[in-house]
This record gives structure tokens, sequence and C-alpha cells, in this order.
């Protein structure tokens, strides 16, 4: 059964070759460290292992990943545990690896921690910063679409017709909220723009095509606005504010629902105090409180996010 | 008819368009635009950077390796069996029953039939969604990104396997089979031996799709350079998005040089260089990934798998119900077509000065022009979709347009390559005489190479159309609509019903295209 032809076909032999490395490396990978020590007893459960901590990539991927490793040294010291940061690209996706036990803790907007908690029993929320209380997001205009500033949500009815853009699907002050306060003046999204809303993916790519004309207004976090008109990084003769939304609740902590049985009885509680224990009394938390954009943490609870649920469920961001 | 049916639905969905009030063209995006080409002079070459990059790479060419090596097995099994080769009725063999002879052949096309559009549901699902699907069941198991490779990748490479053997040698094995050579053996005398060339040129272009595919899925959480991509567009750093482009450029072309040498060379060592290569690279990747096979294998995982069965199960309409589901999969149609069209117009204009010609008769001209169109079809293929869909944002206002032609620019590059490569696996032979015979070039180049050629192309531009529509799936950011968006709106809001209800659109419309397609190369053939 051998082929007239004198050469091997490369991609069997590299084929079969693959196949008997597979079956090969399936034994040896409990040995090796990266596979961290799963595996040996084929327990359902992992042994206990880092805390692994994540947050929604809604920002300048390289702040957060510096904000979040500075977050994993605060409770790697307070709490006497490995803290690593898994760095998540999509907001879905984080509340995916919540539901299958891939991340621990993670720091999610209102509309995906909500989303988190609904796919996951028993995850708890626990704690939020001082203004995810009153979180704001805001709407900005190219200069050229000739959009005035306006004073109340009614005021956006102004936005009907004109090409908008959200930023990430998932994101609650870049989507579902400014969508919200649209409906509440009488625009739908789905029908009374020109064209499809457009969704930028960030909040920063969002004052991009704006900035370039692409779209003529886009809603964003406030947070970010201002930190970038702060540092300079935006043409504001070019772009500019023309709202500022009502106050909602926002980001949060939570906890999944397997940390006790991983990290041992009552570390759930521990975290939960170590967030709250943030409040600036050296040099390194308050650099991280400054880094989260916070003043100070407080406490959470699942009911601040009912409106959000609520909202969400209209909109049907969830089922 | 299928020209003319062609024709039709093009001027359609472009005027269309086009007919829509309101202005097309971004001009106060173009100095963006500018600025991010500028920003390729100054690329982020730092060795911090540099070192993240190269580990980067290391992690979407592991998934790319243990990703085609997967769907190449897949391909080689099931493009066999779905081969109408395969399926063609041998020469009645004596002592044959009246009865069972004719009740045979509809029994083969049927099989013919059903494991085709077996194909088209795994085929039908984009990589990225297949990866979204995974990764709710495995989670951060290096599993997920190898997986949503080969198994699109493996239905994919079985189908483009199926028509090359189809499109080989049929007399010989005809033949053969007609003298009472059993199927496997007259395949592997007849067809093999012709196929080889092509099903190993393919298996590499796979390979140089699937570092893309990596590259795609490192952008929904996988890792690797795609994530990196991310992070660096998203950051607007765009110094670092360019090391990324030409890192990926690069990784492109040394396996487009590894594929080509080895079809050229041909010799033994050669072959035996790149099983070892291939061996070596498998390991490696086995080792930096070091996916954890226990996870699979566990109640938890099992819990996870029955979960999401259930959440699909039954498959639901979107909110609009069926006039949304057909509005937006006559506007995927509509963009992949467009796409499809230019980029295999655009494709084969430049397939014939991309292609390498041997011979002394090469001017230096030639030769460069050759050699700028060959780098021209790395880069655009080398930029993933959703990057192009950005770039044409800077061009032109939200809507269908940017979008196809985001899937025009990168599957051109593609086309290109694919098309470049039929041209140099043609035998030029009876070119070559009717040159000889004093016939003029124009006319040696339409009876020697067209006939030839013509079916590749086509065969080639056919699937890369259905290609398209499945990418429509990524360039969602430029709000072009269709099913990408819907199916996008729905995977946010974990409506996996709905979800599944888009994917079997999609599917379904991978099966009218692939019927299309085989339709059309039968009329052709």
């Amino acid at each position: 059964m051998r082929t007239p032809h004198r050469r091997l076909p490369w991609s069997v032999a590299g084929l079969g070759l693959a196949v008997a490395l597979m079956a090969s490396a399936c034994g040896s990978t409990p040995e090796s460290p990266g596979s961290g020590g799963s595996g040996a007893a084929a327990a359902a459960e992992q042994e206990a292992g880092p805390l692994r901590i994540s947050a929604i990539p809604d920002m300048d991927p390289s702040d957060l990943a510096e904000r979040e490793e500075a977050m994993s040294s605060y409770l790697a010291e307070e709490l006497g545990v490995e803290v690593e940061y898994v760095p998540v690209s999509d907001y879905a996706a984080s509340v995916s690896l919540f539901a299958t036990g891939d991340l621990d803790l993670v720091f999610y907007g209102g509309l995906t921690g909500v989303q988190a908690r609904l796919r996951t029993e028993g995850a708890e929320v626990l704690a939020q910063r001082d203004i995810d209380e009153q979180f704001r997001s805001v709407f900005i205009a190219h200069r050229d679409a000739g959009l005035e500033p306006v004073e109340d949500v009614a005021g956006l009815a102004e936005l009907a017709d004109t090409r908008f853009t959200f930023g990430s699907e998932s994101s609650t002050s870049g989507r579902l909220m400014p969508s919200y306060f649209l409906d509440q003046a009488g625009v739908d999204p789905a029908a009374d723009l020109d064209g499809e809303p457009g969704f930028s993916g960030s909040h920063d790519l969002t004052i991009d095509l704006v900035e370039s004309g692409s779209y003529e207004v886009g809603a964003l976090n406030e947070q970010v606005w201002r930190s970038r008109t702060e540092a300079g990084t935006v043409d504001t003769e070019t772009v500019r504010e023309i709202f500022t939304t009502p106050e909602y609740a926002d980001y949060h902590w939570i906890g999944s629902p397997a940390l006790d049985e991983r990290l041992g009885d009552g570390f759930t509680e521990d975290l939960r105090q170590a967030l709250l224990d943030l409040d600036g009394s050296d040099a390194e938390e308050t650099a991280l409180l400054e880094a989260y954009g916070a003043g100070a943490i407080i406490p959470a609870e699942a009911s601040d996010h009912e409106r959000i649920e609520e909202i969400g469920r209209t909109l049907g961001l969830i089922r | 008819m299928w020209a003319a049916a062609w024709v039709l639905v093009l001027v359609w969905s472009v005027g269309s368009w086009l007919a829509e009030d309101g202005p097309l063209v971004n001009t106060r995006g173009w100095p963006m635009f500018v600025d991010f080409f500028a920003a390729a002079l100054t690329p982020d070459l730092s060795a911090v950077f540099l070192a993240r990059i190269a580990e980067a790479t290391l992690t979407t060419l592991s998934f790319a390796v243990l990703g085609t090596l997967l769907a190449v097995a897949v391909g080689l099994v099931v493009g066999v069996l779905i081969s109408e080769t395969w399926w063609t009725d041998g020469s009645p063999s004596r002592g044959q029953a009246v009865v069972h002879r004719a009740t045979r052949p509809t029994a083969r096309r049927a099989g013919w039939l059903v494991t085709r559009l077996g194909l088209a549901l795994p085929r039908g699902i984009h990589e990225a969604v297949w990866a979204l699907l995974l990764l709710s069941v495995l989670g951060r198991d290096p599993l997920v990104g190898v997986l949503a490779i080969a198994i699109p990748f493996g239905a994919i490479t079985a189908k483009v396997y199926a028509e090359i053997i189809d499109e080989s040698a049929r007399g010989p094995f005809e033949a053969l089979r007609a003298s009472g050579v059993r199927r496997g053996t007259a395949l592997l005398y007849a067809v093999a031996p012709v196929a080889l060339p092509d099903l190993a040129s393919y298996a590499f272009y796979r390979f140089e799709c699937a570092v893309r595919s990596a590259v795609i899925l490192g952008m929904v959480g996988a890792g690797g350079l795609g994530f990196e991509l991310v992070l660096s567009f998203s950051g607007s750093r765009h110094g670092e998005v360019w090391t990324l482009i030409f890192t990926m450029v690069l990784l492109g072309a040394v396996v487009d040089r590894w594929g080509s040498g080895l079809r050229r060379a041909g010799g033994r060592w050669r072959t035996g260089g790149t099983v070892l290569i291939t061996a070596v690279l498998a390991i490696a990747a086995l080792v930096h990934l070091a996916p954890d096979l226990s996870r699979v294998f566990t109640a938890r995982t099992a819990g996870l798998f029955a979960g999401l069965v259930a959440d699909l199960l039954p498959p639901a309409l979107p909110d609009g119900g069926w006039s949304r589901l057909l509005e937006d999969s006559l506007e995927t149609l509509q963009m992949s077509l467009v796409a499809g069209t230019i980029a295999g117009l655009a494709a084969v204009g430049v397939a014939f000065v991309a292609a390498r010609s041997g011979g002394a008769g090469v001017g230096p001209a030639r030769r460069l022009a050759g050699t700028a169109a060959r780098w021209l079809l790395l880069f655009t293929r080398s930029l993933p979709p959703p990057v192009w869909a950005l770039l044409a944002l800077f061009l032109f206002l939200p809507g269908p347009l940017p979008g196809a032609l985001a899937l025009a620019a990168y599957n051109f590059g593609i086309l290109g390559r694919l098309c470049a490569e039929v041209v140099e696996n043609l035998d030029r032979r009876s070119h070559d005489h009717l040159i000889a015979a004093g016939s003029p070039p124009l006319s040696a180049f339409a009876y020697g190479i067209v006939p030839q050629a013509g079916g590749r192309f086509l065969s080639y531009g056919l699937y890369r159309w259905e290609v398209a529509m499945r990418e429509t799936v990524v360039v969602g950011v430029v709000g072009a609509g269709g099913l990408g968006r819907l199916l996008e709106d729905q995977r946010v809001a974990f409506d996996y019903g709905g979800m599944s209800g888009t994917i079997l659109a999609l599917v379904v419309l991978s099966a009218v295209v692939d019927l299309i397609s085989t339709a059309v190369r039968r009329s052709l053939r």
C-alpha cells in the first residue's frame, strides 16, 4: 500500500509525529510546571492556587495592566497569597471565564457585573469605588456636526439622524446607559440614527472615531473623557462635550463562589476586608486609589445594581 | 446564466449602497489615516516590547501549528470521503444484481450530499465564534484556541481537498475504476501523485491562514499577537501596532518561503527537513501552551458543556423575527459578494505578476514587479479584517461599504497568493508549444493558460466568497450590519438561543454558497 511516489507526503508524516507527540505529552503534562499542579489527583476542583484577578478591558490596556498589577501586589501583601493578574481583552469573554471558574476576583462594570452574577450562582459583590455610586457618561460631538450642548436628557433628541458610536457592546457607561438616556429622549438607537450605531470597542477609540469624523457623536465613560482632556491627548477644538448624563451605579468587584473552598474558609470575607482597607494610609495605597480614580473603596451590595439589571433587561442585554 | 445572476446581484448591492442619501467618503478622517501609515516609519523597537512580542509570536504560532496539524488530519480523511470522485460509481462488477445496480448511484449521491452538508455546520461557524463557544466550556485552557482553529479549518480543508481531488486526474481515476481497481487504490495511484503538490500547497496556505486566525483568536482572548494588537490599537499606540504588523508580515513571509521552497525543491531532504521542523514546532507548541487535558475530562467540564448545549437549544429567532433574520442574511450576502468580487478580480490581475516564473528570459523589471506584488499580497493578508475595518473607517463613513472593502483587502491578499500558486504550478507545456509554433502571446495565454487556471481561480474565488461571508462576523466595528452584527449583539447579551439561530442562518448561507459553487464549477467542467 505504498504510493509509487518517492516523496513522503509531509502532512501525513508530520501529522503522525504530532499525534504521537500529543499522546506522549498527555502523559507528561502533569509534571510540567505550566499545569500548576492540577491533574495529578484528577480532581474536578483545583488545589489552592493563586488568586486570579482581572478587570474588564475598558481603558488603555497598558494603564489597566499597570493598575491591576499594583492591585495584585497589594492583595498579595495583605492576604499572604500568590496573586496573578489575568488580562482579558473582551467584556463577554471575561463574564464567561468568571463563570467557568477561571477568574476569582473581577472588577466589572455595572452590566457585566450583573451578567456575571446571573451566570455564576453564588458569586458575591465585594466592594465598589466611592465614585461608582454616582457614575456618569458623557456625549461628545464633532465640531462639524453642528450640535449644541444640551441641558437635560430630553435635549438628546437632537441626536436623531446623526452618525453615532457607542464604545464596547457590553459597556455600562459606553453603551447601556447612553442607550437608555437616548431612549428617554425619544431616540431609538436601532432606528432613529443615521445608519446603525457603531461599536468602537473602547472609550479611547470612541474619542478617536469622533475626532476623525467617522462618527459625528459618541458616548463614553466620563472618567476616561476627563483624563484624556486633562492629559491633552484629545483635540478639544474638534471634539467637544455636549452632555453629561445623570448618575447611576457602575463598577464593582465580584468574588468567585469557589474562593473559600480553594483558598480557605473565610477567604471571601478577608478579601472584601482587604479591598475596603484600601484607604490611602501609605504611599502605595494612595497611588493605587489614584490609579482607580477613586477616593476610597466602599461597601457594595447586589441590590445597588437592580436598576442596571432592569435597564439591561429592557434593552435586551440581559436575558 | 451564473455570470448574469452574479452581475445583477452585484449591481443591485453596490447600487443600493450608493443610492442611500448622504455622503460615503469620510474626508475628515484622511489625516488620521496618513498619521497611521506615517507611524510605520517609527515602529516601537524597545527591548521590553520586543521581548513581549517574541513571547506573543510563540503563542500565536503554537495555536497555528497544533490547529493546522489537527485540521490537515481531518481534511485528508474527510476530504476523500466527500469528493465526488470517491462517490462516483465504478464499473459494475460481474454478477451484480440488476436491482442493486439501479439503486447504488442514488445511494452514493445521497452519501456524498449528506457528508458534504454535514461539514457545512463546523465550516459555517467562524473561528472566533468557535472560540467563544469553547471558552464557556473549557475556560482558559489553551485547547480553546487549538480546537477553535482545528474544527472549522478541518472542515474547510476537507472541502478544498475534495475539490482538488475532483479537479485532478478524473480521467485516469475513472479508467482505473473501469478496469476494476478498488476505489482506494485508484485514488492513490491516479489522483494522489497529481494532487499532492496542490494538497501540500494548500496545507501550507492553511497554516498561514491559521497564523492569521490565531491572531484573530488572540483578539477575542486567546493571547498572542492578536491580544497585543488589541492592546496597542485600543491604546492608540500606532508605533506598537506597526511593530506587530511587521512581525505578522515577517511571520507570513517565513511560512510562505518555507512552503514555496518545499514545493520547488521537492527533494527528499527538504521534505525530511519540513517534517523535522513541523515536529520541533509541535513539541515547542505543546511545551509552551501546556494544554491541560486533564481538565477536559472532568464532571465540571461535562456540566458546563451540557449547560451550553441546553442554552443553545432550541435555536431562537432574533428580536426582529424572520424579517430581521432575512434582512441581515441578505446584507451579509451582499457584503460578501462585493468583497469577494473586488478581491477576486484584483487577485487574478496581480497573480500573474506575483507568480515566481523560472527561466533565464525574465528581465529585472519583471522580477522587481513580481517581488513588489508578492509583498503587497503578503502585507494585505497580514492585517486581520478587524484592523482593515478600522482603517477603512478613516476613509469611508460607516456602512456596508467599508465592511466590504475591509474584507476585500484582506481576501485580495489571500486570493492573490492562491492564484499565484496556481500559476506557478501550471503545466506550461501547451503554452510554450503554442509560442514555439508562432502563436501570438495573447492567444497562447488564452488557449494554453486560461483553460487550466480558470477552473482553479474560480474554485478558490467561490470558496473565498464563502469565507468572506463568515468573516462579516469580525468586521462588526464598522457598523456594517448583517448577521455578524446580529451575532455580536446576541453574544454580548448571552442570548445563546438567538446565537444558535443566527449561526444556523450562517450555516445555511454557507451551504447555499457551497451548492452554487459546485453547480458553477460543474457547468464549466
